[in-house]
This record gives structure tokens, C-alpha cells and sequence, in this order.
């Protein structure tokens, strides 16, 4: 009996790693606590939603046979060290297809060498900060590894800039947290304002720390240099105590920053002080497409919300998890290499939730970043706080993208 | 214009500084009965912050959290003095140093826990609407900040003033052995005094949590502040926390306002290191006697 027992364990043993090898390991990393948290676990369950469907389908065709996807896990909690502790680990699993994922700017700084070393595959979805791709291009790297899936804030530095230049405004301050990410922003910001121009004069450039709670001091030097908006880099929780300073400071004059304005944390603690923000959005909760509510409804249904806590990190999961998939399929194997090379030259379109990618990226080109940033300024939209909600600020774009879909 | 930006960087970070002021009246009261202070009790404020959000999210009415709240800070004070610094005492050791500090880490872990990494709101039925008076913005929110601050300790200053147990209180802090011949016991008396300190350090909680939100790091940053006030103003000044607290906050808004918001944090490490080299015993404190 007893080596029954053995022989079919064993047995168990064997087909167990058989069966590795008809599986894709794709590693899924972010903040899924902290306050970068409903970006990180969005971008999560957006991605797992995708997974789901593909692996119900069968799997991913290779050859003659399906491959399913297989997860894991890792919460980086938004720490940069805890993050490249996260990639040294994954660096080192040999059988690794790739990693999609990373919130905040500074772990992709900390952590994305370990995985470009070893020729790890990674999206980088739905971090934004510009360092995290143009430090390959500073460093002059040939071969690239890392691929980015947002609007990265070159994009949206010119939308919020372009916005204050509509709106005639003379005078911005510019209030960003001290993370890289903040940091970042700031300086593509007043590149913006230089390039756009320098028809606008920034009348105060602030700083707060991750934590703090009273603004005043950066509030009333804004106010003091006669801002008629603030333009802003930061995440959830600052982003309300600024929103919620401005309120008792009696400020009204426009809030326009980072898509990072959507995060629920900003639009649960500012509460109706939230109301008015504008930020540039790569998809709106809004169900204007069959597409898009079908992944809506399947998000809530899926994580019994009704609220996607940041719509665009979900979306982005989503579409990246699809592009994955099928750059697996066009390499025919699980390699991570091969993927990298199938992702450079996607052949076939990807119905996506955000829009039909058509060739997102191309070979990477150290002295052009765009080669491996899929998102353009056409697939972003100005997105704006309505009452708990993030609607679009500008018809126009909704109707635009209504009738892109229908095309 | 400008001096009406420097009455509203004032009042905002004189109104910051009175809840410093608060806790460091926490580290006070145990440090006049036991020449001890618990280390984990930015812990404390928090942990009692979330069982009172707690309490709220059950339904219960605003006054009975606030009375639910406080309760869970006393308890939870008895029980760092039973855990982290009875021994020690007993044992004539620092013990409760590093053993606060336990408590507090492990303190930390449990809201992590049961609570998660996430900021709350904290729903309060007072307005954080502004007010214009003489021109500055105050929020009732503020101004239920400074009456909570000052009902408190003055609560506390009338307890041990007026009652038998608060005069109990006051001799031992003025001179343990003595008491003792009296006939008080003065391990019941720090076993007091860490329930009104874990109390104190609710009740900032409760207090702040509206402006701040609650976290498990809510009041990291605050207890180094409230720490610097206590030293700053002596472990014994009595009231001197709230000058000194109402101080420093102002300095450190005008600070972030003047020199710039990254040396917010400056004025306050400074101070502390002038006041350990010039009055170490603070700048109310009274100075020991030294017997040779």
C-alpha cells in the first residue's frame, strides 16, 4: 500500500512537470497595499480578468497544443527596495515567461535592471514617470527587454500643459511629491511649458513629502504668486490633502495633473473638493463601446465592486495581458526572448478595451523611446472628477472614440 | 496680504502643534509617575483611531465612539505598563525602552493586519467647511481640534488637582519613596498613569483622524513632533507642551512657507538638539537636584 502511495505520488510528480512546460509564467507586480494600492491591484485584476478568459478559452494556441497562463504574485507595496528585491527574485526563475506590471516610477528605476540583465520580458503598466524607459535610451542600451503600456507623462505633461495654454492661463504653480515619480513630473512639466511656448509663468514650484497632510504652506505661496491653477504630480492620499487645503483655503482655481487624479483614494478622501479635476485618462469607466461594457460589467461582476477603484490601471492590465498573450503566440513558445523579439514586431492587430493595437511597439532604438511606449497622445483623453466619478471632460473625445470603435 | 498669509501659516501650524502638544502631554503623565515613556505610543493614537472608525462603521452615534474610543486608549495603555514596563521598573531597568518599542512594532503589525496598508477618511459630523475670520480660513474641524486639545488636558490637570487619586498622583510624581510610606501604592499609580496616557493619546487620535485620515503610519510623523516638544519643553513642564507645541507647529508652517516646503521637518530637529545642549532638562523643565 504504502508504495502505492509513493509510485502514484511520484507519478503525481511527473506529470506535474510535464505540465510546466505547457504553461506560460507570467509574473504580475505592484503595490497591492499602500497608497498606491488601487492602481497596483486595478492593474492586478484587470489582468487577472484576462487571464481568466484566455485560460477558459484553452490557452494561448502554440503549435498544436493550448498553454495556459499561469500567475504569480508579487506586492512591492510601492517600496523601491522592496521592489528590486521582487525583481532579483523573478531574475532569477529560469522558466519565467515574463512580468507585467509596476505602479510607481522609482521601483522601475530600483528594480527593471535585474530583469533587463537576464533578457526578462516586462510591460511596465500603468507607471508613467518618462524616467523609467529614458533611462535605457540615457544609458544607450542596444537591446531592450522592457516595454512600456501607459501614457507616459511626456504625453500627459503636454495635455495638462496644452490645457493651461486653452484656457489662458498667465500664471500656474506646480506642486509635486518628492518620489521620483513627482519629481519627474515637475521637470517634464516646465520642459512642456518651455516647449509649448513659455507663455506660461510658473509662479511657485512646491514640494510635499508622501504622508504629509497640511498643504497650507504650499497653498498660500501659490496663492500668494497669484496661480490661476495648480498643476500637480502626486499620488491618492497628498493629492486630497491638497484638493481639501485648497477647499479651506478658499481657492478655486483649477486642479489639473497626473492621471494619478483618478485614483479612488484622491476621489474618496477630497470628497466633493475632488469635483472639477482634470486628468489625462486612457480609459474612462463609462460603457460606450460593447466593448467596454463588457469588460466593465465583467470587472464588477468578477470583483463584486461598482467602482473600478482606477479604471485606467484596470484597462491597461487588460489590454497588456492580451498583447502578451499574443505575442506568445506569434513566437510560438513560451521563451521569453522569443516574446520580446514577437513583441517588437506584432504582427496581427489586438482588440484591446482601450483600442485595436496595431503594431504597438517596434525594435528598440536607444535615440527614440517610442519604440518600446505603445501609447500615443491620440489614445488619451482629458478625464475630469464629476461627483465620485471620473467622466470625460470633453465630449468630443467620446465621440470619438464611439465612432473609432464602430469604424 | 503678506501679513495676512503669515496669521494663516500661523494659526494652521499652531493648530497642528496643539495636537504634538497633546501627545507629548501623554509622554508627561507617565513620565511623572514612573520616569518612563512608551515609546510605541504613536501606535497607540493610531490603534485607537481605527477602533473608533470601527466603531462607526457598526453604526455606533458619534459620542458613544469618541467614549468607546477612549476606553480602548486606557486599555490599551494598562496594558503596555502590565506588558512593557512593570517589570522593568521592578527590575530597576530600561527595559521599557526597547519593550514600548516591541509593543508598538507589534502593534503596527496588527493594524496592518486587521485593518490594511490603506488610508480611511474618517467621517465626523463637524463642518470642514471654512470659516473667514479676519480674514484667516479656519475650519470648525480646527477649531474642535484646539477645544478637544484643551477640554482634555484640563480634564486631566482638575483630576489630578481636585480628587484623591489625582493627588495620590501627584505625590508620587513629587517623590516616589515618600508616597509609598504614605500608604499609596505606587504601582497602582503607574498602572493610572498609563491608563490616562493611553487615554490622551485616544483621544488625539480621535481628534485628528478627521484631518489626517487612518493608517497604520498616521502618526509616525506626529510622534516624532510630539516627542521633540516633550524634551523641548521638559518631561515635566506641565502645560509648557502647549507653548511649546503651538510654537513649534507655527514655526514649521512659516518655515515650509519662507525657506520652502522641503524643510518643513528642519526647525523641529533643530530645536531639539539646542534644547539637549543648552536646557537639557527643557525649557520649562525644572533642573534636578543632583544629591552628592
Amino acid at each position: 500500500m504504502k508504495k502505492m502511495l509513493l509510485a502514484s505520488l511520484l507519478l503525481g510528480a511527473f506529470a506535474q512537470t510535464a505540465l510546466a512546460a505547457d504553461v506560460v509564467k507570467i509574473a504580475l507586480t505592484g503595490p497591492f497595499s499602500g497608497g498606491s494600492a488601487p492602481m497596483g491591484t486595478s492593474m492586478r485584476d484587470g489582468a487577472k480578468l484576462a487571464i481568466s478568459e484566455i485560460n477558459l478559452a484553452g490557452g494561448i494556441k502554440v503549435g498544436s497544443k493550448k498553454m495556459k497562463i499561469e500567475i504569480i504574485e508579487r506586492d512591492d507595496e510601492g517600496k523601491n527596495e522592496r521592489g528590486a528585491l521582487i525583481a532579483q527574485e523573478l531574475a532569477s526563475m529560469d522558466d519565467l515567461s515574463g512580468v507585467i506590471g509596476t505602479v510607481n516610477t522609482g521601483i522601475a528605476l530600483s528594480g527593471d535592471k535585474h530583469l533587463q540583465e537576464k533578457g526578462i520580458t516586462k510591460i511596465i503598466t500603468p507607471a508613467a514617470g518618462s524616467a523609467s524607459m529614458t533611462q535605457w535610451s540615457k544609458a544607450g542600451v542596444k537591446d531592450l527587454s522592457i516595454f512600456r503600456f501607459a501614457a507616459h507623462d511626456g504625453i500627459q505633461s503636454a495635455m495638462v500643459v496644452e490645457h493651461a495654454i486653452n484656457q489662458k492661463f498667465n500664471k500656474v504653480a506646480i506642486l509635486h511629491d518628492a518620489t521620483n515619480y513627482g519629481v519627474s513630473g515637475r521637470d517634464d512639466l516646465l520642459t512642456q511649458i518651455k516647449k509649448q511656448g513659455n507663455k506660461i509663468e510658473v509662479v511657485a514650484t512646491e514640494k510635499f513629502n508622501i504622508g504629509d497632510k497640511d498643504m497650507t504652506a504650499q497653498l498660500l505661496r501659490a496663492k500668494a504668486g497669484g496661480a490661476q491653477a495648480i498643476l500637480i504630480w502626486g499620488i491618492g492620499p497628498e493629492l486630497a490633502a491638497v484638493s481639501n487645503g485648497m477647499a479651506k483655503n478658499a481657492m478655486k482655481i483649477p486642479l489639473v495633473g497626473g492621471w494619478t487624479l483618478s485614483m479612488s483614494n484622491y476621489i474618496d478622501n477630497a470628497g466633493k473638493n475632488g469635483d472639477g479635476a482634470l486628468m489625462p485618462q486612457t480609459f474612462i469607466e463609462e460603457a460606450i463601446t460593447p466593448r467596454t461594457k463588457s469588460f466593465i460589467e465583467g470587472y464588477h461582476k468578477a470583483y463584486n465592486v461598482t467602482r473600478i477603484p482606477s479604471p485606467v490601471s484596470a484597462a491597461q492590465g487588460y489590454d497588456a495581458v492580451y498583447i502578451f498573450a499574443a505575442a506568445v503566440e506569434q513566437a510560438q513558445s513560451g521563451n521569453t526572448g522569443k516574446i520580446k523579439l514577437a513583441l517588437e514586431d506584432l504582427k496581427k492587430p489586438v482588440q484591446g478595451v482601450i483600442t485595436t493595437w496595431q503594431h504597438p511597439f517596434s525594435k528598440w532604438d536607444p535615440a527614440n523611446v517610442e519604440t518600446h511606449e505603445a501609447f500615443r497622445r491620440s489614445d488619451t483623453v482629458m478625464g475630469m472628477i464629476s461627483d465620485g466619478h471620473v467622466v470625460f471632460a470633453n465630449q468630443a473625445d467620446r465621440a470619438r472614440l464611439i465612432k473609432n470603435a464602430t469604424k | 496680504m503678506n501679513t495676512q498669509i503669515i496669521a494663516q501659516m500661523v494659526v494652521s501650524g499652531a493648530l497642528m502643534g496643539l495636537v504634538y502638544a497633546l501627545i507629548a502631554y501623554g509622554f508627561q503623565l507617565t513620565y511623572a509617575t514612573s520616569k518612563s515613556i512608551n515609546f510605541g505610543q504613536g501606535e497607540l493614537v493610531m490603534l485607537s483611531a481605527f477602533f473608533s472608525l470601527t466603531l462607526l462603521n457598526f453604526g455606533a452615534p458619534y459620542w458613544l465612539m469618541i467614549i468607546g474610543g477612549l476606553l480602548f486608549g486606557a486599555a490599551l495603555g494598562l496594558v503596555v505598563e502590565r506588558a512593557a514596563v512593570r517589570l522593568a521598573l521592578q527590575q530597576k531597568s530600561e527595559g521599557w525602552i526597547l519593550l514600548s518599542i516591541i509593543l508598538g512594532l507589534l502593534g503596527f503589525s496588527a493594524a496592518e493586519n486587521i485593518w490594511g496598508r490603506d488610508d480611511r477618511p474618517f467621517p465626523t459630523p463637524i463642518s470642514a467647511d471654512a470659516l473667514h475670520v479676519f480674514g484667516i480660513n479656519i475650519t470648525p474641524l480646527e477649531i474642535s481640534v484646539a477645544i478637544g486639545v484643551f477640554a482634555v488636558m484640563g480634564l486631566v490637570e482638575l483630576f489630578k488637582r481636585k480628587t484623591l487619586l489625582g493627588k495620590a498622583f501627584e505625590a508620587v510624581s513629587a517623590d516616589r519613596d515618600a508616597a509609598e510610606l504614605m500608604g499609596i501604592s505606587a504601582t497602582r499609580t503607574i498602572m493610572l498613569s498609563y491608563g490616562l496616557s493611553g487615554m490622551v493619546a485616544a483621544m488625539a487620535g480621535i481628534l485628528i483622524a478627521p484631518i489626517t485620515t487612518v493608517g497604520p503610519t498616521m502618526a509616525s510623523a506626529l510622534i516624532l513632533k510630539a516627542f521633540a516638544v516633550a524634551v523641548v519643553a521638559g518631561l515635566d513642564s506641565g502645560f509648557g507642551v502647549v507653548l511649546i507645541g503651538i510654537f513649534l507647529g507655527a514655526l514649521e508652517s512659516l518655515t515650509s512657507f519662507y525657506v520652502g516646503s522641503g524643510w518643513r521637518e528642519a526647525p523641529g530637529l533643530i530645536l531639539l538638539i539646542l534644547a539637549l545642549a543648552l536646557r537639557p532638562n527643557g525649557v520649562f523643565g525644572k533642573a534636578a537636584i543632583v544629591k552628592v
